[in-house]
Parts: structure tokens; sequence; C-alpha cells
């Protein structure tokens, strides 16, 4: 579990992946240049940050409609569960569906896994350590996937404009909902994986001999 | 630690494991033996591969945001939009965030990315690199998260499924150049060897 590179006072470069000494706490790397340090400052406080200020975009998201829906003149605004409550009416099951993943579940999950992570950058859990690295990938893999719902409505908006008979344009919850997805993804970039697996090897360290552990593991590597 | 020594050597960047670094041959891919994260992958032909693709990709650039993607019609009226008509819909309706966000998303940013890939992969090419290109791959891997073409054609279909049920719907060439330049774009990422151009543009600049 020592096997780190902070413990051996090198530091991985976040872009090009080099492995640098760490001569200070913020250096260059020596490959592509980039000033870094090895690990990403206050990430913790980072994305608590962003991830916050994503739940509060959340609400108003929800509060206001997305797209203003003109039939003969006749204004209708629903919001994003109206709007899935309208769709199950129609009998489009599988659109509704889509829409409820990936414009609720989604980006409430990604809020709901980042907060996971964070506490769990602070406090054990039941989680084991693959099961928060597999949750870290999946809120950054879901990043993008979110806007779904603001590019659907840019398109309708875009393309139903036949005047007086039917016409949709978009509204203000809309905004607020690009702005959540965007300061979640801001929020999954500044998170550092590696806290965990730190915080980890603290605890370790504390309940068990280090000693031993050191050259178990040293045996380990030089076997390889 | 001598220099040598750490050349051969990397840290896994999800959890900061050091391991040996491992001699792969092509189409192999090592993964981090502590958490399971994908560490690099050594690819086929990289280079010439992601010249291609990327030359394909820009040359269906401008067909992709230019010509009509789909086309709604009812009752002897009819109305179609491209990408920029997307674009100017959300600014004429003064919805700028949103129009700066669909901007950046699904063309500024693939643009910048295939141009970046392109001119990487050609310096390497014909051997002349220069330490501007350093500036140039970083910002292709920033560029990678924020690419958004695939959820972009995503919210086309599912538009599409919708306006099917609403008036008669037509396709436009805009929908098949999108699709293959998504294709490209997606195949970009794949075909691009970003650990060993790392290591190439490091031994030439040194």
């Amino acid at each position: 579990m020592s096997n780190k590179a902070l413990a051996a006072g090198l530091g991985n470069c976040p872009q090009c992946h080099k492995l640098n000494v760490m001569h200070a706490e913020k250096q260059t790397c020596s490959r592509c240049k980039t000033v870094f340090c090895a690990r990403k400052p206050n990430s913790i406080e980072y994305t608590l940050a962003w991830t916050i200020a994503a739940l509060v975009m959340f609400i108003p998201a929800n509060i206001y409609p997305m797209m203003v829906f003109y039939t003969l003149g006749k204004p209708d605004a629903p919001t994003i569960l109206e709007g899935i409550a309208i769709f199950i009416q129609m009998g489009m099951l599988p659109v509704a569906i889509i829409i409820f993943i990936a414009s609720f579940v989604v980006p409430l999950g990604k809020i709901i896994g980042l907060f996971t992570l964070l506490y769990n950058a602070k406090k054990p859990t039941k989680l084991t350590l693959k099961q928060q690295g597999k949750l870290y990938h999946l809120v950054e893999f879901l990043g993008p996937w979110s806007m779904l719902d603001v590019f659907v409505v840019s398109v309708m908006a875009a393309v139903v404009n036949l005047g007086f008979l039917t016409s949709i344009e978009v509204a203000s919850g809309i905004t607020y909902f690009t702005l959540m997805v965007v300061f979640t993804i801001f929020a999954a970039e500044s998170f550092d994986p590696r806290i965990l697996w730190d915080n980890h090897q603290k605890q370790h360290h504390n309940t068990t001999t280090p000693d031993k552990e050191y050259k178990n593991t040293d045996e380990k590597y030089h076997d390889k | 630690m001598s220099h040598s020594s750490i050349n051969n050597m990397l840290a896994c960047h999800q959890c900061d494991s050091l391991l040996p670094m491992p001699l792969l041959s092509e189409g192999q891919k090592a993964y981090c033996g502590c958490c399971g994260a994908a560490l690099f992958s050594k690819k086929k032909d990289a280079i010439n591969r992601t010249i291609a693709v990327a030359i394909a990709g820009l040359l269906l650039l401008l067909p992709a945001i230019l010509l009509p993607i789909i086309g709604i019609g009812a009752a002897g009226l009819y109305n179609d939009a491209s990408l920029v008509d997307c674009i100017t819909v959300l600014i004429d309706t003064r919805n700028y965030i949103i129009a700066f966000a669909v901007f950046m998303f699904t063309i500024a940013i693939p643009t910048v990315r295939l141009f970046t890939a392109l001119y990487i992969s050609l310096c390497i090419k014909f051997n002349r690199t220069k330490p501007s290109l350093l500036v140039f791959f970083r910002s292709y891997h920033i560029l990678d998260t924020w690419t958004m073409i695939h959820v972009f054609f995503m919210g086309v279909i599912i538009s599409m499924y919708k306006l099917s049920s609403l008036a008669d719907m037509t396709i436009d060439g805009g929908l098949f150049s999108l699709v293959l330049l998504l294709l490209c774009s997606t195949l970009v990422s794949v075909t691009m060897d970003q650990h060993s151009i790392w290591h190439k543009l490091e031994q030439a600049l040194e």
C-alpha cells in the first residue's frame, strides 16, 4: 500500500501522465510544461463548491418551464417533469423514459454521486475503493450526456417554427439546466480521485503495522 | 531516484500507485493492477489513421453545420433547421448562455479538436516537431471532455421521434453529414495514440 508516487516524492503530470520528481510543491512538467501539483490543490473544496452550485441550479431548472409550446396561438409551458407526464399520456413511453433518465435521474444521480465521493474522501464508508473509483468514472462519463435535453429543446425550437399554426420557444428553465450541467462537469474535473486512495492508506496505516505492510508490497513489486 | 529509472516508471492517474512501465506490443492495453483504471494503450498505425480520419472529419464539418438537419411540414407550411439555425434562433430569443453552450460544445470545440489532432499528427509524420506542439496537444486533452457531438446527435434523434407524431418530418443532408462527422470525431479518439505521441514529442524536443 505504500507504493505510491506521492510517498516516493514523485508526481504524475495531470496532462501527459509523465512521472516527475517533485522538487517543489508546484512545478512544471519536464515533458509538457504544465504547471501542476502532486495533488490538485483544494480539490475537495472546489468540488464541493461546484456541486452545491449545481444543486442550487437544479431547483430552478425543475421549477421553470423548459420550452413554451404554441398551438394556434395558445401557449403551453411544461417543466421537465410535466413534459414527461405529457409524453406518458401521449403513449410515447420510450421517449418519456429517455428524457426522464437523461434530464432528471442522471443530473440528480451525478450530484448525489459527487456528494458521496466527497463524503468518502473525508470519512470511511462501506464502499470499497474499486467501487469508489468506478463511481468517479461513471460521474465523469455521464458528464456530457445530461446536455441531451438542452440539445433537444434547441433543435425543437429551431425546427418547429410554423408561424401561427405551431411553434416552440425556449423558456428560462433550460438556461439553469445548462448551467447545472456545466457546473457538474466542473465539479467532476476538479475532483482528484487519488485523495480516496490517500485516505484509505492513512486509515490502513493506523490499524496495521506499517513496516510489515511495506515489505510485502515491496517484494511483490520486485518480483514483477 | 535517478533520471533513467523514473522514465521506466509510471503512476496511475486514479490511485497514484507507482508501477513499472509496461512494454506493450501493438493493440495491447495496460490497466492499473491496484485500482483497475486504464493506463494507456499502444495502437496500430496511429499517426496515419488519425490524419485520415481528421481530414475526413474536417471535410464533413461544413455540410454538418450548414445543411438542414431535419424539417417539418404541416398544412402547407414547411420549415427546416441546420445546426447554425439552432444557434441563431437561440440568439434571436436572447438565450445567450444556451446559444454559447451549444456553439462551443457542438461546433467550436469539435472543430478545434479535429484541427489539433490533424496538425499534431502531420507534424510528427514529417518530423517537424516544435515546442508549440506541446500547447496544442495539451489543449487536445482538455477539449476531449467538452466535445458533445454524440449527445447532440442523440438529441436530434429524440427530436425526430417527438416531431414525427406532431407533423410530417423530413430528414435532410445535414443529418447524414452529422452522423459521419460524429463517426470521425469518435474515431479520432480511438486512433490517436496519446501515450506514444507524448513520448515522441519528448524525444524530439530534448
